[in-house]
């Protein structure tokens, strides 16, 4: 892995779709390709093949023939051809699955979205009426229906009508939720408040963002309504003089085809409707990649790091940690080289800096030193050794996956943006805290493992009756402050910290950092502190690292950086910050 | 508001919608019920004098005459005293006598197979989540196939195959009719090697609908912040997959069982259609086969308030795993 020329030096961002109709379309994929091709052949076989294949109806005196011959797939026991009589039955299949999904996917558009972007009353009316349809159970509902209307009135109309009043609400709740998410974003919020009519709104900046789900939604009516006839008409209960699969299993099932071992007569029709859901749901996988592209086919990754080299970096003086020429690719399809030939080291006990825009590679970069980066980000080739209190050198990327498991956390802990997700929302404190107790000290007795809980959260000024809390019922800091206690609980030798007090207000940044000053002065772990904020690294860290476009452009002592920066990049960043020099800079020290 | 008040107050919004569409399906569509059940009455035998008809009017309307208002009345106060009226198809019992023979079949068979197979799809669906990008992957577009097959014609193949072909199983029915019913030990078990083949079917059949969903959610799961921080915690895959990722991922299964319990009740009705099982579904197909009104409602309404019971449970349950729910509504 030496040649590195092909790559670009894009941040590693997700390239947006120049077409904003291009982004709705699915992507090619095998799956996509089956499902259209069954979808496509059942379809014309419902189309043409009614018009090929002779009349369904005539009766022979041969009945229940095996497929072969003259009738391909044999006749039932009154002697029809089951190939015809397939072919009629696709059609009617379809036709009623067609109609009810266009009403279906009318009525959810009608509740979900318009009662969505209507707010207030509407919306509380409309949803508890979806919430309401979508408990009743469906099909006992249209069975009772069914039931209460006399054979000769209930016409194909009659049916889908029912079918689609007892199928829409699911998709209403799916669509009211996507549409409150839209309606609150900027450029919906801009075309209202410059005054557009409701219906443009909707049917202009809503209703395109809505296309994929609608579709997803409406494949899956299809699907419902033909699989609900079907189960009606097998009880008899299907549009009278109506002829559609589940009507031919009805007289399968009244001829005793099974009884009388005439697979060719109850199979094709199941397998027909079997093979269409099946491809409509595979046509359904496309669609649902386009709404969430995280579901989107990946390979798995084999391995996280491609090339390893022996020589494990000679520790500098003091050191706790050595990167060494450390390259990072994400392997997309134009590969992104997010940290280029990055070369640092950390001393024991010192707060190292490590500073740039969003995008320039530190967090790539921080998360390799720990092999956390996720694919399809590769570490390409370089170092990182971590030079043990107790002198033994440790080549972090050539550990085992048991030995690098059992390393984390124990030697190098990470805190990251406990204001965000960094916490488990579903556990309580205690159990986040004990679960690293748990795995790296086995043996110890239950009574220890919450006295060493209570302990860190004190050493972070946070009372220890919170243990039982959710991260919901903390604010900011103190959430923050945790996920420093859960970084402690090891006496790790390093610690690194991404973005920590970023999301944070600023008295509250003031005071985690004043904490996070003393813990290292008190049990002197050393830090790597990652952030785009350079006046707070000037003020907290000994050494800084500057990052740009995935390169260290410059490395140097706080206070050198300071007074004499070097590159015109990082005269750049401190100038973009502004009363540098007079109120916050007076604070430095 | 309260969340277990505010479900307590939706739940009986949507038992009362049940109630009146109970009520005014029968008003609202063509036919003269009342005049039908009243010949089937006379048919079998009992009595056609006037308090039997009108029982029938308060339940089914009078086509005219009376106020609709206090039939509503007279309605709900039969409900209210379990009088759901007398079946004709099984003249002379009581439409809640029926019910109560055939419910606890339908319970036990539909119950106990919508929790193994939920049980099953949320933990197949965490694995091939966790395992994306692994031969696993072919389970997915696999039971998603098979949840497209019919119910009834899926019941139709394994009794074809596993019963007609291989003699496995019973053809169908309940249990072996030669048993007295009781709380016998070799009643039960003719009972349970009589339910097999058809909870397989309802398994097979709504297996996939979970394992997809919870595959989904496991995926955007494992991209969330709290999965990086327990892997950086050095924790084992295992407990990582299950503690965080999974406990995450499976609250909108849990959440969107409403939906699914739906299609479940739906399709085993007419499973138990393929296998003349003694349940609620073959009750309410007899009683529509035979317009027997008072009995199909009864059922229906029986089916409603089975089914919205088990959601309540589950929304219940919702609250105790996911602590956030339960404030929110706190605040709002």
């Amino acid at each position: 892995m030496t040649n590195l020329s092909p790559l670009t030096e894009v941040a590693p961002e997700v390239p947006r779709s120049r077409n904003r109709w291009r982004g709705l379309l699915p992507r090619w994929s095998p799956k996509l390709g089956t499902g259209l091709g069954l979808a496509g052949a059942i379809v014309l076989f419902g189309l043409i093949g009614p018009l090929v294949t002779g009349d369904p109806a005539t009766i022979r005196d041969f009945g229940l023939t095996p497929p072969g011959g003259e009738h391909l797939l044999g006749t039932t026991v009154t002697g029809q051809d089951i190939l015809a009589q397939l072919a009629h039955a696709t059609r009617g299949s379809l036709q009623i699955g067609l109609l009810v999904g266009i009403m279906a996917t009318v009525l959810s558009g009608v509740f979900g979205i318009v009662g969505a972007y209507a707010g207030g009353v509407v919306d509380e009316i409309f949803s508890l009426f979806s919430n309401v349809m979508l408990v009743i159970p469906g099909l006992p509902l249209v069975i009772v229906i069914a039931g209460f209307v006399p054979p000769d009135q209930r016409g194909t109309g009659t049916i889908s009508l029912v079918l689609a009043i007892t199928g829409w609400a699911a998709a209403a709740r799916v669509l009211r939720a996507q549409t409150l998410s839209l309606r609150n974003r900027d450029y919906v919020a801009a075309a209202r408040v410059s005054g557009e009519k409701t219906w443009r709104v909707i049917c202009v900046e809503i209703l395109p963002n809505l296309l994929p789900i609608l579709a997803s939604q409406f494949v899956f009516a299809v699907v419902l309504a033909i699989l609900s006839e079907a189960g009606l008409s097998f009880l008899g209960l299907g549009a009278a003089n109506s002829s559609t699969l589940g009507t031919m299993l009805y007289y399968a099932q009244n001829g005793f085809a099974l009884q009388r071992d005439a697979w060719w007569w109850f199979v094709p029709p199941g397998l027909i409707i079997a093979l269409f859901g099946g491809a409509l749901a595979l046509i359904n996988f496309s669609i649902d990649e386009i709404i969430n592209p995280k579901l989107r086919d990946r390979a798995r990754r084999a391995r996280d790091v491609v090339a390893v080299e022996t020589d494990t970096a000679a520790a500098e003086q003091d050191a706790v940690l050595t990167v060494k020429n450390l390259n990072v690719v994400y392997q997309a399809d134009t590969p992104v080289h997010a940290v280029k030939d990055v070369s640092l080291t950390l001393r024991r006990g010192e707060i190292l800096g490590l500073a740039g825009e969003s995008g320039c590679g530190k967090t790539t970069l921080a998360y390799a030193i720990n092999r956390l980066h996720r694919p399809p980000a590769e570490v390409t080739s370089g170092s990182v050794t971590f030079h043990d209190r107790d002198g033994e050198d440790v080549d972090v990327l050539a550990l085992a996956p048991e030995e690098l498991r059992a390393f984390r956390w124990v030697k190098l802990s990470m805190v990251f943006q406990g204001a965000m997700n960094a916490l488990n929302p579903v556990t309580p404190i205690r159990a986040q805290l004990q679960d690293v107790l748990r795995t790296h000290r086995p043996g110890m007795p239950a009574s220890d493992r919450e006295k060493r809980c209570a302990e860190v959260l004190r050493l972070v000024g946070v009372d220890p009756a919170r243990l039982g809390s959710f991260p919901h019922e903390l604010s900011g800091g103190m959430r923050q402050r945790v996920m420093i206690a859960m970084a402690l609980l090891l006496d790790p030798q390093v610690m690194i910290m991404d973005e920590p007090t970023t999301a944070l207000d600023v008295l509250v940044q003031r005071e985690i950092l004043n904490e996070i000053k003393r813990l290292r002065d008190e049990l002197s772990f050393a830090v790597v502190f990652i952030t785009h904020d350079l006046p707070l690294l000037l003020e907290l860290s000994d050494r800084i690292a500057v990052m740009r476009d995935g390169e260290v452009v410059e490395y140097a002592d706080a206070e050198e950086m300071y007074l004499r920066p070097q590159h015109p990049y990082t005269r750049e960043l401190l100038a973009s910050f502004p009363g540098l020099n007079d109120d916050r800079g007076a604070l430095i020290r | 508001m309260n969340y277990y008040v505010r479900k307590a107050a939706f739940y009986l919004a949507a038992l009362w919608a049940a109630v009146t569409l109970n009520f005014v399906i029968p008003r609202m569509l063509p036919g003269n019920p009342v005049d039908i059940l009243m010949a089937k009455l006379q048919q079998r035998g009992g009595s056609v004098d006037p308090a039997a008809r009108q029982a029938y009017e308060t339940l089914l309307g009078t086509g005219g005459g009376g106020s609709v208002f206090s039939e509503y009345v007279a309605y709900l106060g039969n409900l209210l005293r379990g009088d759901l009226g007398v079946s004709v198809s099984a003249f002379p019992a009581k439409v809640s006598d029926v019910i109560a023979d055939s419910l606890p079949w339908t319970v036990v068979l539909v119950g106990l197979a919508t929790l193994l197979s939920f049980l099953l799809g949320v933990g197949l669906g965490a694995l091939v989540g966790w395992k994306r990008g692994t031969w696993l992957d072919a389970l997915v577009p696999a039971t998603t196939v098979l949840s497209a097959v019919p119910y009834f014609w899926l019941a139709l193949i394994l009794v074809a195959l596993l019963s007609t072909g291989l003699g496995w199983f019973p053809l169908n029915g309940g249990y072996d009719v030669v048993l007295d019913p009781g709380w016998s030990g070799e009643f039960i078990g003719s009972a349970i090697y009589h339910g097999i083949l058809p909870a397989l079917t309802i398994v097979i059949s709504s297996v996939g609908g979970w394992l997809l969903g919870m595959r989904n959610m496991m995926v955007s799961a494992m991209s969330e912040d709290y999965v990086l921080t327990a892997r950086a915690k050095g924790l084992k895959d295992s407990r990582i997959m299950i503690r965080y990722a999974a406990r995450n991922a499976v609250l909108p299964s849990v959440a969107g069982f409403a939906i699914s319990l739906g299609f479940v009740v739906s399709g085993s009705i007419v499973t138990e259609l393929v296998f003349s099982y003694p349940g609620i579904g073959s009750k309410l197909l007899q009683a529509v086969q035979n317009n027997d009104y008072a009995l199909m409602q009864g059922i229906f309404l029986v089916i409603t308030i089975a089914v919205l019971g088990a959601n309540l449970v589950v929304d219940l349950l919702y609250g105790l795993i996911d602590a956030r729910t339960r404030d929110r509504s706190v605040v709002s």
